[in-house]
């Protein structure tokens, strides 16, 4: 029974081989479709992947300052964040006496205190556009 | 060798002179451009970090290593995250209409090679790229993936075979 080169058929391609696998390899392809077969189909994919053209990055690369550029969205998120407990704090603070909330009050407290305070609009939304031209 | 010739580049040589190479790298292993500008950020910050310890030698080999266990530990990270999974990669790059047959039995379209590519598992698609877009030796992609060269070398078959199937 012949063993099949396998992924030795790779190693050939990529000159991976030493001199004297690379001639029981080639001993092999000679008397085994199979492996022929598998030679040609697997140089074909190889050929494909090499062929990809170099990617130009659509700004010149840079080394940004890249943690400043990951904590600004956290930092915004986190500013919004305290600004919302603040709200809820002075809103809710003067609630905790009657037992059944006054929900005309905090109706009337959130329209007005919500005009200075939105903490959403503290958050600017970046759109980033997706090329995929490579 | 002088001892000019033996100091290493500085941060911004190499983001100069290897940009583009980095750049194609993160593309081929992300399949998007904000994924491969963040991955190549990220990159620069390890290489400013690394470029004290830098011995002269294959600056190709040394890149595509930090490229590659920058991607790896990002896919990693966001694994532990579910919720934030890597977007849908082949919907999103997959070009809406295929190419006729007969174009298809010569030779194939970028866009659908990196989809393929893409949709292979993490292991096989970098040491693929290392080998076929990087242009790293064996040996190299070896030392960049901390595996040995048989498993290298089956990867890369493996990893072969697989986008045969997908692009047939």
């Amino acid at each position: 029974m012949i063993e099949h080169l396998g992924d030795r058929i790779s190693a050939l391609l990529d000159g991976e081989l030493t001199l004297a696998e690379s001639a029981v390899a080639r001993s092999h392809l000679a008397t085994c479709p199979t492996c022929q077969a598998e030679l040609a189909a697997t140089d074909q994919v190889r050929g494909w992947v090499r062929a990809l053209p170099p990617v130009d990055p659509p700004t010149p690369v840079i080394p940004l300052a890249a943690a400043q550029r990951r904590r600004a969205p956290f930092a915004a998120v986190a500013a919004a964040a305290a600004a919302v407990a603040a709200v809820l704090l002075v809103q809710l603070a003067p609630q905790q006496q009657p037992v059944t909330p006054h929900v005309a009050k905090m109706v009337e407290a959130h329209a007005t205190s919500g005009a200075n305070t939105d903490p959403v609009g503290q958050v600017s939304p970046v759109a980033v556009p997706v090329s995929f031209q490579p | 060798m002088s001892d000019n010739e033996e100091q290493p580049p500085s941060w911004e040589e190499v983001a100069r002179t290897y940009g583009r190479f980095l750049y194609t790298v993160a593309y081929r292993l992300t399949g998007h451009h904000d994924d491969a500008q963040d991955l190549v950020q990220e990159v620069l910050l390890r290489v400013r970090r690394g470029l004290p310890g830098y011995k002269p030698g294959s600056m190709e080999g040394w890149l595509s290593r930090i490229t590659t266990n920058a991607f790896l530990d990002e896919v990693r990270r966001r694994k532990r995250r579910p919720a934030d999974p890597f977007p849908d990669d082949a919907d999103r790059v997959l070009p809406s209409s295929p190419p006729a047959e007969e174009a298809l039995a010569t030779r194939q379209l970028p866009d659908h090679v990196q989809s393929a590519i893409l949709r292979l598992p993490d292991d096989f698609r970098a040491a693929v790229v290392l080998c076929d877009v990087a242009g790293l030796s064996y040996q190299e992609i070896s030392e960049a993936l901390d595996v040995p060269v048989g498993t290298v070398r089956s990867r890369i078959h493996r990893g072969r075979s697989l986008l045969r199937e997908a692009l047939a």
